[in-house]
């Protein structure tokens, strides 16, 4: 590998050009050809029947014959800016992976989201989006809709440290000419972009049930996943101070879909929160599921809990979203149900 | 130890033996003692922002500002976390500092320290590659010795973070001693922190500590100390740099398609003998070289069962 750095120098862009190029060969070349070699490409049973899906992600080819998604996929993964769907039935589930917001861009938000201190990365031209045609019910989860809903108000949390800072400054004050005002916090947001944002949603409404659950069962099985992504929407390591983070992961199978959105905040020393949205379709009772949840507990209250499962690292574990999730005391849960009727005009029904 | 090998097997991501790293550190720690908090540099140079372990696109940097061997180098920090190679180019930079010792400043980051590193990449990274973290100990000695800033031609200054109202005058940052742990307030912290932001006066941030500093601040630091820049890095900028306050400040960012997935563009700002400022963009290493083997190790996305 050094011989072929050694040969080049730095990267221009007709490099660049031909790393893309290679890239979409490479994804041309997995397509399966419709001919009788094919069948050696990937080893599932090819029934011939009519697929009821449709996909065109790249990296998940469908099979000549019978048209299923073939997962695993043959290797590498590029993600340049492609916009991978599938339809199932009247579902239509899109992703779209990009980079971080450019300076223009940020300016723009900047104005649209007045007074917010944007938080380190945006991935604004992401989205996971699903979609049902006939009904023209649309739920998409983007960061613009999710810093949105960030409160432009103090949220009252401080970082560990803050109340040793204040009074250090508070004496030195007395031999210097640092200003009172110095001292005052300037800017109304929430630094720890808390958003209960639940998707934004077009079309037909949700009614609120609670008593509602997710069909935990069906979600368990191991069902061939059709398509899957995995995204961050935005993240900010607030300083150093630990992290704030929304991401969204969506998996379709043959008789349904999950999207779980993810707001993970940890405030080292101070607090945990994990606030999940998530979005279950049932294809066949075409029957939309969205469940709200909000985690939140102290930050030594899930360490404590830690050390007693593991002891060399203490750390590692605070990064993960699903362990501290299931440590967390559950502080509020909602839930909607939103059934599409199948064959007639679309309507809402109300849930037995 | 030959430094030149070393040199050699830390460009190719090779495994460097504990004794070789204690030794290098040792090493740098005697020269670095003997530099002030800020130390002097003469143009031509070019301004290096954050590199966070990037091995890789470090390279690119070199090859493509010219290489160590003809050009002045100024780091402002955030050498290591995040990245996959945060020893290799800490070490690297430090070779280098070795090598060519009037070539290359070296300032501290936020991440230069054992707090920061325990939480964001290096400590692991030392203890995968090691197995224990003795040579994260040795860095972490070496980041106490590292400068808080540099200033060039008497005309601009380079700082990691910004600003802060303990220091007005760089006597101010002479007069630090700086040979510790970054403690969580006064001017050392503030350096290496603080940030630029749309404020009127110097203002608390919403997090309770820390400053947040704006354009009448940036001007009448450089108009009392006659600079015409200030040069920081500490933020991510998806062009690589970005002017701010009629130029009176700039934030360079080193670190092309940071975490491996911004998608960004790095740039580093060369700095001519008449002041001209250039900037070179520079874009990430592919994830694999020509022959399909990973240079980078890549986070594929690993399809699960979530609920």
């Amino acid at each position: 590998m050094d011989r072929q750095r050694g040969a080049r120098h730095g990267i221009n862009t007709i490099q660049i050009n031909r790393a893309r190029e290679i890239h979409a060969q490479t994804v041309r070349s997995r397509i399966p050809q419709p001919t009788a070699a094919s069948s050696t490409l990937h080893s599932h049973d090819c029934a011939p029947t009519v697929p009821r899906y449709r996909s065109n992600n790249p990296n998940n080819p469908p099979c000549a014959h019978c048209g299923t998604v073939i997962i695993p996929a043959p290797k590498a993964t590029f993600p340049f800016e492609d916009t991978p769907s599938i339809t199932v039935d009247d579902w239509t589930i899109t992703t779209r992976k990009k980079p971080i917001l450019n300076s223009q861009e940020l300016d723009q938000w900047g104005e649209q989201l007045s007074g917010l201190t944007l938080p380190e990365m945006i991935f604004g031209n992401s989205y996971v989006q699903i979609k049902n045609e006939k009904h023209d019910l649309c739920i998409q989860f983007n960061a613009l809709d999710a810093l949105k809903a960030v409160k432009m108000e103090d949220s009252g949390i401080r970082v560990s440290y803050a109340h040793k800072w204040i009074k250090s400054k508070r004496e030195q004050q007395k031999t210097s000419e640092l200003h009172d005002s110095s001292l005052k916090i300037a800017q109304h947001y929430d630094w720890t972009y808390t958003t209960k944002y639940k998707g934004t949603h077009a079309g037909p409404e949700f009614i609120r049930d609670d008593s509602t659950e997710l069909p935990l069962d069906k979600l368990a099985k191991p069902d061939p996943i059709l398509f899957y992504d995995d995204m961050v929407l935005f993240e900010d390591e607030l300083a150093d101070n630990g992290i704030s983070l929304l991401n969204v992961k969506v998996r379709v199978m043959h008789e349904r879909l999950l999207i779980l959105s993810r707001f993970f905040l940890r405030v080292d020393g101070v607090l945990f929160r994990v606030f999940d949205t998530r979005v279950y379709v049932d294809f066949h009772e075409n029957k939309v599921i969205r469940e709200y949840k909000e985690h939140e507990g102290e930050y030594n209250a899930i360490l404590a809990k830690h050390k007693m499962v593991h002891s060399h690292d203490p750390k590692a574990v605070l990064r993960d979203s699903n362990w501290v999730a299931q440590q967390l005391p559950l502080v509020k849960r909602e839930c909607e149900v939103l059934e599409l009727n199948k064959d007639s005009e679309p309507k809402c029904e109300e849930n037995p | 130890m030959k430094l030149d090998d070393t040199i050699d097997s830390l460009r190719q991501g090779k495994h460097i033996p504990e004794e070789t790293v204690y030794s290098l550190c040792l090493k740098s720690q005697e020269l670095l003692m003997n530099e002030a908090n800020v130390t002097h540099v003469d143009t031509p140079v070019t301004i290096c922002g954050d590199i966070h372990g990037q091995l890789h696109d470090l390279l690119t940097l070199f090859d493509k500002s010219g290489g160590i061997e003809k050009n002045r180098y100024i780091f402002l920090g955030d050498f290591v976390d995040r990245g996959f190679y945060s020893l290799e180019s800490f070490l690297l930079l430090l070779c280098y500092k070795l090598r060519y010792p009037d070539r290359i400043t070296m300032i501290r980051g936020n991440h230069e320290t054992r707090q920061i590193t325990k939480v964001y990449g290096f400590y692991d990274e030392i203890v995968r590659k090691y197995g224990n973290s003795n040579v994260w100990r040795y860095c972490c000695e070496v980041f106490d010795y590292l400068s808080l800033g540099a200033i060039i031609n008497d005309r601009i200054f380079c700082v990691h973070g910004g600003l802060s109202p303990d220091v007005t005058t760089i006597n101010q940052i002479r007069s630090i001693d700086r040979k510790q742990e970054v403690p969580h307030e006064g001017a050392m912290c503030d350096l290496l922190w603080s940030d630029p932001d749309d404020v009127d006066t110097w203002s608390l941030s919403p997090r309770g500590a820390g400053f947040l500093f704006g354009r009448n601040e940036v001007e009448q630091f450089l108009h009392k100390n006659k600079f015409e820049l200030i040069a920081r890095a500490h933020q991510l900028v998806m062009e690589g740099y970005k002017e701010m306050f009629d130029g009176g400040l700039v934030t360079v960012w080193s670190a092309p398609n940071y975490c491996y997935r911004c998608g960004n563009v790095a740039a580093v700002l060369r700095v001519e003998d008449d002041l001209d400022r250039n900037y070179m963009i520079f874009e990430a290493v592919q994830a694999q070289d020509g022959v399909g083997n990973a240079i980078i190790p890549t986070k594929k996305p690993q399809m699960d069962y979530f609920l």
